[in-house]
């Protein structure tokens, strides 16, 4: 589902992903773990294109969406053909980036109507169905400042969802949540992963991870170091490095 | 004494009707149409300088510098006066429009465009990965927003409109400070006019100053 091939991306001199190398199986669950600053989230933006890679090769559903080198992009591939491609990736913000100006049913509505170009009727049955299957159906007509941190992750993921994505994102979705709060997320993402979503998820949940990931990938300055099934990567792992972090954050 | 009194009383009432009319009749539509036109000049300045649209940029650079570097009253003066000599003669109603669009837009242009860089840049990102293209995300999820930042700095600007159309009387146009000119050439009261025709401006701004803060609740009660 999701290939990188010898990423690399850089900001002005400073090297934030070195020679990335990934490959996500459909219906896999993916985590990717390692301290702040270490990539992480530039990784999972590249995929759909909110950063550009500097060189190296992106493949989003056996289609190459990106590849550049030394920040030239030699593929050519139309605007309109990546977005097409990226609309089949969902994603799952940090701080939600719920639309504060619509309702919760508007906030999902929109992308079906607009880019599906699905009636009112539709997009709406199909909203009502997402927000019930995270909870949320008593708040549809509700603006989103006026829910808890949790619900609006929710209503972000109903919203992704809309799009009938194949792949979903997560850039530490619980990381601006209060502690109480961060559990009624990660059961929607359980759900979710039980349904057979390919999932790629960024986090500093390491129970999330141990629970719910097929594979977890550790990252260090830039860097993948270790890719393992995370009995493996908690238990017994195999870089110093991950050894280290693991020490300090459990 | 007394006698100066009631001679000033009755100029007043006799010209109240006068200078009220020529308000309604020729300040309030120079001022409705040249903002309306000034806000379709500002939306596509901004808009322009926002999504980096190269061809014109250098162009509508160029058009603010000139406009807010430069006093109103000579825009007016180069307009109506000044074109003419190149063989474009222009009346004053509609040269007035057009000093005022072009001031309306370059100012607002700058209203607009800092309004739609202080909508966060998460909400650019969501629309992205939500597939929206660029002028979806302007259309939907940039310019709603941006809208409620600008209407505080945007009533200002049209309250302060109309006040500057007075400008106007000095090309021609009679609106009311116009009229209110003719009125003391005729009557040497300069003082009491000048006062009257202040106090018509007054009321105007008066009952937009409470139109923008009903506009402002409105648009406020939506989201955060």
């Amino acid at each position: 589902m999701i290939k990188l091939e010898n990423v690399y991306k850089s900001f002005d001199h400073l090297e934030v992903l070195k020679n990335i190398n990934l490959t996500v199986q459909k219906g896999e669950v993916v985590c990717i773990i390692g301290p702040s600053g270490s990539g992480k989230s530039t990784l999972l933006r590249s995929l759909n294109q909110l950063e550009r890679i500097t060189s190296g090769s992106v493949y989003i559903d056996n289609e190459l969406v990106d590849e550049r080198s030394n920040n030239k992009d030699i593929s050519k591939i139309s605007s309109k053909k990546i977005s097409e491609v990226c609309s089949e990736l969902g994603m799952v913000f940090q701080r939600f980036n719920l639309f504060p100006h619509m309702t919760v049913l508007e906030n999902v509505m929109l992308s079906p109507m607009k880019i599906k170009k699905l009636s009112k009727q539709e997009s709406m049955e199909r909203a009502l169905k997402l927000l019930h299957k995270v909870g949320l159906t008593d708040k549809k007509d509700e603006y989103p400042s006026k829910l808890s941190g949790g619900q609006q992750q929710r209503v972000a993921i109903a919203r992704a969802l809309a799009m009938e994505p194949k792949i979903m994102l997560f850039d530490e979705p619980t990381s601006a949540l209060d502690p109480e709060l961060v559990c009624e997320v990660l059961d929607v993402m359980k759900g979710l992963a039980k349904e057979g979503m390919t999932m790629l998820v960024v986090t500093h949940e390491m129970g999330f991870a141990r629970e719910v990931a097929d594979r977890v990938i550790f990252m260090d300055n830039g860097e993948i170091l270790e890719t393992d099934r995370p009995e493996n990567i908690f238990n017994n792992p195999g870089h110093m490095r991950t050894k280290e972090f693991l020490s300090r954050i459990l | 004494m007394d006698e100066r009194m009631v001679r000033v009383i009755g100029i007043l009432i006799d010209s109240f009707f006068p200078l009220l009319k020529a308000g309604l009749m020729f300040t309030v539509p120079l001022t409705i149409i040249s903002f309306f036109l000034g806000m379709i000049v500002a939306f596509t300045v901004a808009i322009i300088r926002v999504s980096n649209f190269k061809p014109l940029l250098a162009i509508v650079k160029f058009y603010v510098w000139i406009i807010r570097g430069t006093p109103l009253l000579v825009q007016l003066f180069i307009i109506f006066y000044g074109l003419p000599s190149i063989g474009l003669t222009l009346d004053a109603f509609v040269s007035a429009v057009i000093g005022f669009t072009l001031s309306v837009g370059a100012y607002g242009s700058e209203t607009i465009r800092a309004a739609i860089l202080s909508v966060p840049k998460g909400q650019w990102e969501a629309a992205h990965a939500l597939g929206l293209s660029k002028s979806q995300t302007l259309l939907y999820i940039i310019i709603p927003q941006a809208i409620k930042v600008a209407i505080p700095p945007m009533a200002n600007s049209f309250i302060s409109l109309v006040k500057d159309t007075s400008l106007a009387a000095a090309i021609t146009f009679t609106e009311l400070f116009q009229v209110a000119q003719q009125i003391t050439a005729r009557t040497y009261e300069p003082l009491w006019l000048y006062i009257e025709a202040g106090s018509i401006y007054l009321i105007f701004c008066s009952v937009l100053t409470i139109l923008q803060s009903r506009l402002e609740i409105k648009f406020g009660k939506s989201g955060d």
